[in-house]
């Protein structure tokens, strides 16, 4: 009796002990990219949300019998994936592979949540613009594989801009306002364009500005949201507030889309990957709509803004670094897929071969049959390259789309809000153990 | 009475040469028979609470530019202190407890207003109303924070466009209306819950105690405030602890509300502001932001237990 009741008792912990542990690692262990011991096969996991990933991703496991990658489809990156993925990371369960804007690259390397894979991409390197190439190297580790740019553009309805009498888009920013004063006078209801709440959008109008917020100094980073060069942007804008010439419906809510339908907001100023955004939000206007470049703020020397764009990171604790490398340069460069991604997701490559991939080329009937991609091709040459992220852009972004809101209902003034997030920013920053000069 | 066993075993072993070995061995089966119930509370309970407390005592340090993986090391109380010395995150604990003020005690008297409608003799259509009543409940917390975010919304909302109609101006998401309006959507979905807490309570009063009022010459009135409601108190107690934390916690409401309302900020309660803090990534500062708002729970919980049992003492 003795001895039986004691091992049952041991089996019992024993067995709760090893369901403890299995729970906690299971999931770690096949992410992980271990290699399927018996076939040979290299298993990696590619978390991401764009649609059309997963399209590329079977395209080349039907290519490559010897690694196979498994798509997972997370939320959009600023509703939850980054956290996701960070937390996995600091879990230590992360997937090899991971869609990861370039904005949100430098707060990932500074979380260790990345692995350097230099040393497999330097026959990538000479594939990508140099910019982008910059985008994805931070301290000189390079942690992925860029997939897109997104060059910013003016998406308006052509049919009501001529309604109102605006017969060209407006090339500069001064147009923009004068237009958008014209449509208001013509009907109070209707606006020219929307103030979102949407923090990267607005980034896309400081960096098509120079009105960078990020730079380092020695061992020390820099902070200038708040400088006048961003001064200058947010002043612009708050000038059309002011004056109630802007909707400000919530950025890609329904409200903004409903009122787009309905003819109340005339355009939008965009990234290449909000075009088919739009173009299935707004189904009842196919055809009605037109893509024209960024207004600027000098006509004789037009510089233009980048929304966006995106890596193919290769998180902590990948076992297989080098073949996700492989993957990663493979879908970015790939004919097949970089057409599937031009189509499906929307994205403008990265790649130079990708610049003349024929898909480019495709008329889009839901713009009026226009060749959309030629207008961001043509503004690529002329967009600001020396952006630069900071390493807590979740947090500034989070308090600048705050700041964006409030703006939006005269809760605040867009010129004050940028000392609100450029003091948040730098207090985030200390607290975080990073050294920041100046306050 | 145990007392009384005990000693009696105790004798018997001693009686039987035994006393040592059979007071150890009797502890086995007791851990055999509390492990299902310890082991996973200690892992899924005791741990993490653990686990929090630890990390809020750490901070990140960094090097140069830091932007390689962090060390961590150990900061005392300055996450803490970094916290409560945020008027940020010190807003989202006054609006919850503001929040809480006001809709608490006004859902709750609805709960019981309803609760004893529903137990009086002469009301008709009973098991409709109850399930009527309790209807929201059932519906997902989040569904119904959609639906109402969308009966809300400024250019969707139906009741601004009634509102318009009489020529007022009505914009339930403006920074004023915000609180007023997660109040009345925490107010639609948990009334009916709590009301059939409180209804379960009256439905165990005996029914002799009302006949015996009705025929001293007490009104349907009088037997509700003066018989029902006194003895259903415990049932208000507990509805009233369960509703302060479930108020300290409020996040479904604020979160899906942001979607309309741009304005409505990202640490607009506490626990928005310590996933906030996750989200940028800064795992110490949401520790600490938890511990505090866990104590806060605690303290309004037990200090309103602790409160009413002294005026029950009283009584």
């Amino acid at each position: 009796m003795k001895p039986r009741s004691h091992s049952l008792a041991a089996a019992t912990v024993v067995l709760a002990a090893a369901m403890l542990a299995a729970g906690c690692s299971s999931s770690g262990s096949g992410s992980k990219g271990e290699a399927g011991s018996s076939s040979g096969v290299v298993k990696l996991d590619f978390w991401g949300w764009a649609p059309g990933y997963d399209q590329s991703v079977a395209l080349f496991n039907q290519s490559h019998p010897n690694i196979q990658v498994t798509f997972d489809k997370t939320a959009s990156g600023s509703k939850g994936g980054y956290t996701k993925m960070l937390t996995a990371a600091k879990a230590g369960n992360a997937p090899c592979l991971a869609q990861v804007g370039y904005e949100t690259l430098p707060s990932f390397a500074a979380a260790g949540a990345l692995t350097d894979v230099g040393k497999y991409a330097t026959d990538a390197k000479g594939q990508f613009a140099d910019w982008t190439w910059k985008q994805v190297t931070i301290g000189g580790q390079t942690y992925g594989i860029p997939v897109d740019t997104a060059p910013m553009a003016l998406m308006y309805r052509k049919d009501l801009f001529a309604k109102y009498g605006i017969t060209t888009p407006p090339a500069t920013w001064d147009e923009y306002a004068a237009d958008a004063a014209k449509v208001h006078a013509a009907d109070p209801t209707v606006y020219l364009g929307d103030l979102g709440n949407d923090a990267y959008n607005y980034a896309g109008l400081a960096w098509q500005a120079g009105a960078g917020w990020f730079g380092t100094a020695g061992d020390q980073w820099q902070v200038s949201i708040n400088n006048a060069a961003n001064q200058k942007v947010a002043g612009f804008w708050q000038g059309l507030l002011d004056k109630k010439l802007l909707k400000t419906d919530p950025s890609y809510d329904p409200s903004l889309y409903s009122d787009m339908a309905s003819g109340k907001v005339l355009s939008d100023v965009n990234a290449v990957w909000d075009a088919p955004i739009i173009a299935s939000s707004v189904k009842d206007g196919a055809g009605q709509w037109a893509v024209a470049p960024m207004p600027v703020w000098d006509a004789a020397n037009p510089v233009y803004g980048n929304d966006g764009g995106s890596a193919t990171a290769v998180l902590k604790g990948c076992g297989h670094a080098k073949e996700a490398t492989e993957f990663a340069t493979w879908m970015s460069t790939d004919a097949d897929s970089v057409s599937n991604l031009i189509k499906v997701t929307g994205i403008y490559p990265a790649a130079t071969s990708g610049l003349a991939n024929p898909t480019l080329a495709a008329p889009d009937a839901f713009y009026g049959g226009q060749t959309i991609f030629d207008v961001f091709k043509a503004e690529t040459a002329h967009i600001n390259t020396d952006w630069q992220w900071g390493p807590t852009m979740t947090q500034t972004s989070t308090d600048l789309g705050d700041g964006l809101g409030q703006a939006g209902t005269g809760g605040t003034t867009l010129t004050a809000m940028l000392a609100t997030v450029q003091s948040k920013t730098v207090a985030g920053m200390k607290q975080q153990g990073l050294s920041v000069a100046g306050g | 009475m145990t007392t009384a066993l005990r000693g009696r075993a105790a004798d018997r072993s001693r009686a039987a040469g035994l006393a040592r070995p059979g007071r150890r061995r009797r502890g086995r089966p007791v851990a055999l028979f509390l492990a299902p119930f310890l082991v996973p509370f200690a892992a899924f309970y005791l741990a993490p609470i653990g686990y929090t407390l630890y990390q809020s005592l750490f901070r990140m340090h960094r090097s140069g530019l830091g932007l390689t993986a962090p060390t961590q090391v150990f900061a005392g109380l300055s996450n803490y202190a970094t916290a409560l010395g945020d008027a940020d995150f010190r807003g989202s604990l006054l609006r919850v407890l503001l929040i809480g003020l006001v809709q608490v005690p006004l859902m709750l008297l609805i709960a019981l207003g309803l609760a004893l409608l529903l137990d009086a003799k002469s009301t008709l259509f009973k098991r409709f109303f109850r399930l009527a009543f309790f209807l929201p409940y059932a519906l997902p917390g989040v569904v119904g924070a959609i639906m109402w975010s969308y009966l809300v919304a400024p250019g969707l909302s139906p009741i601004s466009a009634a509102a318009r109609h009489l020529g007022l101006h009505l914009d339930l998401t403006s920074n004023a209306m915000l609180a007023p309006t997660i109040g009345n959507m925490l107010t639609w979905g948990w009334t009916g819950y709590n009301m059939l807490i409180i209804y379960s309570a009256l439905q165990a009063i005996p029914a002799e105690l009302s006949e015996a009022a009705t025929m001293d010459g007490c009104s349907a009135f009088g037997i509700a405030w003066r018989i029902k409601v006194p003895l259903v108190r415990p049932a208000l107690v507990l509805t009233t602890v369960f509703s302060i934390i479930g108020t300290a916690q409020l996040y479904n409401e604020p979160a899906i509300l942001h979607n309309v309302a741009p304005n409505l900020s990202s640490t607009y309660t506490p626990i928005y502001a310590a996933y906030d803090a996750v989200n940028a990534n800064n795992f110490n500062a949401a520790a600490a932001e938890s511990v505090i708002l866990a104590l806060l729970a605690f303290v309004l919980s037990f200090g309103f237990l602790k409160l009413v049992q002294r005026k029950g003492a009283a009584l």
